[in-house]
């Protein structure tokens, strides 16, 4: 029991994490029509900023300020540097964010260094919540997936059930008619993109204590948030968070999958052609564990190239 | 550092006298390291070493009183970035190419200077390996021209097992988790060989992706399925540090021996998690006694930072080139490489650690090792922190190698 309980938990715990970092880039793709590169660096900037803030706020606050840092950085971003560009079309947005990627980890290798940094899970939450087997469950975990279903709800819940969300909701689906019933639709725009940002600043202030605050951070998740929107369909809040839940859970179970196609064939008494074979063969699957996501997203680019839950086109 | 100016002011009456006498070039030393990018880092840690070797090495004397002369190329972190870099390189009349960081890049670099080698007799190359640890660089592939002035997994392995098991903390059920590539791969087998003779059986062996897992619990929970006493893991970078704070929140209890735990950052980043935990180390201040302390300060009041990592192991193998430029004659005021290659098989120092010295067979340097546990009582910090790698275990290079692999045919000239 405990040996599938323990991968289940850690898996959704990790696909909570990263739909926290997906959620706002699928949201701004969904309004703006911008694959945004820069927003694994937001992520990182959470982490950076809580990191630099705890020694003078304690981590608490730290991790309350600097997501609101982040997403007004989000918000320059936006309105000085999108905007500017957005007449020339998606892939000058496009290339914009990616040069954008680049030199946000310059500034902070600047700033921090070229290795990891010291920001830690406070003592207050380093402590096992239960015990699995012979193993502990840290309690600070649980927080990361806590903090990641509040955000869900409270992003659900303003976008279908307030005026703001319908202002919002109205301002992607038509931006148009939004603008001729008097919304300032650049600012609902800008306000988006803040709190897409923010959110993935959350992310990284509350992950970057648990695993490390590095300049490669940015790196090590942004091809696995892509993977997420694209799997959930792109501008989909809920299929994001299907595809983030189901990419941590495959991942995580696959790890403890010692078998191999060559096993797989030796139920057809082919097993011992298979290995003689070698190669992908009698790759197991635990070692493919972190490939599995992208393996995911080429089937669901082939049976369903709009993703999970995306609108068909 | 001098400022070139006054470098080439110091060189000009020397230039002026030789060139009487022949057309002569100074000695380039090309280092095409990973100078941009995510693994940056490491690439500009080499960076400082070699700086700092060719600094000693021209101020005691250079090749036959004249100094050598360092280009950097920016391998951009791929082997296809290294190959172009390399013809750059060639081109601007580098004799000795260094690089370290990647067993993929030195794959590439080896087999590269090799043709050029074979194609251009007479205007040779040697590739310097500071770093880049795969067996198959002294195996499959070994060539006359690569010299690698590194460990390798068998040598880190057997230390490790020695060591650990010197303070009672191998235990006897062994957990292999490694990089999927060539050099975790060698970590692999070098711990499932290592077996008989540190007296553990191997009860899991996991190879996982590269830099890609954010999350290494599912892997922590197989280790404690398995009920290991130590993990032992080639791992660096992210990848280390991940595995062994996912390891820590878990309570797993079994212990961590590794190779690259003294990277910079890890210890600050790991906090306690760290203490207790074992790594094979080519240098270890502590252990090297006061040469180690003159070492320390000297390359710190040159570079701003203590050697650590990689960076001992670089500058060693530096100024072994340095000992063996001495034994070339200076002919005709051209760098003859070839008679340079072969000084270099003969080449030893004493370091700070002890002797090093150049094994003609297969070209892997003889280098000593510790191994070294983190612990609040050793005498230098690591990180800023109030943890340091305390020496458990020395071994002299002779001691710590390991025979020479069967599948190196080396080609010698002549």
């Amino acid at each position: 029991m405990e040996q599938l309980a323990t991968p289940l938990l850690n898996g959704v715990i990790y696909g909570l994490l990263l739909f926290m970092v997906s959620a706002g880039l699928t949201l701004i793709f969904g309004m703006m029509g911008i694959l945004n590169f820069a927003h694994a660096s937001f992520y990182m900037l959470g982490a950076y900023f809580a990191y630099a803030l705890q020694d003078v706020f304690g981590f608490w606050p730290a991790i309350i300020v600097s997501p609101l840092l982040v997403g007004v950085v989000g918000i320059l971003v936006e309105r000085y540097i999108l905007r500017r560009v957005h007449r020339f079309g998606h892939a000058h947005e496009l290339l914009i964010t990616f040069g954008l990627s680049f030199i946000i980890v310059e500034l902070v290798k600047l700033f921090f260094g070229n290795y990891p940094v010291n920001y830690r899970v406070p003592a207050s939450l380093d402590f096992a919540a239960f015990t699995m087997g012979s193993l502990d469950y840290p309690a600070y975990r649980l927080f990361m997936g806590i903090v990641a279903i509040g955000m869900f709800v409270a992003i659900y819940l303003l976008l279908s059930r307030t005026r703001v969300g319908i202002v919002v909701r109205s301002a992607i689906h038509r931006p148009k008619m939004a603008e001729a019933l008097g919304h300032n639709v650049p600012r609902v725009f800008m306000g988006v993109f803040g709190v897409g940002a923010a959110m993935a600043g959350l992310a990284g202030a509350v992950a970057g204590a648990f695993y490390t605050t590095s300049p490669n951070m940015a790196l090590e998740l942004g091809v696995l948030v892509f993977v997420v929107v694209v799997i959930g369909g792109l501008g989909s809040l809920e299929g994001a968070m299907l595809a983030s839940l189901l990419i941590g859970i495959v991942t995580s179970v696959a790890v403890g999958i010692d078998a191999s196609l060559a096993d797989f064939m030796a139920l057809f008494g082919a097993g011992d052609l298979a290995r003689e074979i070698g190669g992908i063969l009698v790759l197991k699957v635990s070692s493919l564990a972190a490939s599995l996501p992208f393996a995911l997203m080429l089937l669901v680019l082939l049976v369903r190239p709009s993703g999970l839950m995306g609108d068909k086109e | 550092m001098k400022s070139p100016a006054v470098l080439k002011m110091a060189l000009l009456p020397g230039l002026m006298f030789a060139s009487a006498l022949a057309t002569a070039a100074p000695v380039k030393i090309a280092l095409v390291e990973t100078l941009s990018g995510p693994q940056a880092a490491t690439g500009l840690t080499y960076r400082a070493a070699v700086r700092y070797a060719v600094e000693r090495i021209n101020a005691d004397g250079g090749w036959h009183g004249e100094p050598l002369e360092l280009l950097e190329y920016d391998n951009q972190g791929g082997p296809a970035g290294a190959a172009d870099k390399l013809k750059a390189a060639i081109s601007d009349g580098a004799q000795i190419v260094v690089q370290g960081a990647s067993s993929a890049i030195g794959g590439q670099i080896t087999e590269d200077v090799r043709k050029w080698d074979l194609r251009n007799p007479g205007r040779e190359l040697i590739y310097l390996n500071v770093g880049a640890e795969a067996q198959a660089l002294t195996g499959d592939k070994c060539q006359f021209y690569h010299f690698r002035v590194a460990g390798n997994a068998p040598m880190r392995v057997n230390a490790l097992v020695a060591g650990m098991k010197q303070d009672q903390a191998l235990g006897s059920k062994v957990y292999a988790i490694n990089q999927n590539y060539s050099w975790g791969q060698d970590m692999e087998q070098a711990i499932v060989d290592g077996a008989a003779a540190g007296g553990y059986t191997v009860v899991e062996k996991t190879l996982h992706d590269v830099g890609k897992i954010q999350d290494f619990s599912p892997y922590v929970n197989k280790i404690a399925a398995s009920h290991a006493d130590t993990v032992m893991t080639g791992n660096w970078g992210s990848d280390l540090l991940l595995l062994m704070k996912a390891a820590k929140t878990a309570g797993l209890k079994a212990r961590f021996g590794t190779v690259y735990l003294d990277q910079p950052g890890n210890i600050a980043n790991a906090g306690d998690v760290a203490l207790g935990n074992y790594v094979a180390q080519t240098f270890n201040p502590e252990a090297a006694g006061e040469a180690g302390a003159a070492f320390m300060q000297d390359y710190r009041a040159k570079t701003g930072h203590e050697p650590t990592f990689i960076e001992p192991q670089t500058v060693f193998g530096m100024l072994l080139v340095g000992e063996a430029l001495r034994q070339v004659p200076a002919g005709d005021g051209k760098l003859d490489v070839r008679k340079l290659a072969l000084a270099l098989e003969q080449a030893s120092i004493e370091t700070p650690m002890g002797k090093l010295s150049m094994r003609a067979q297969d070209h892997q340097a003889l280098l000593p090792l510790a191994v070294s546990v983190v612990s609040r009582d050793a005498k230098y910090k690591a990180d800023g922190t109030d943890m340091g790698f305390k020496p458990v275990k020395r071994f002299t290079a002779e001691e710590a190698a390991v025979p020479a692999q069967a599948s190196c045919r080396m080609q010698r000239p002549d």
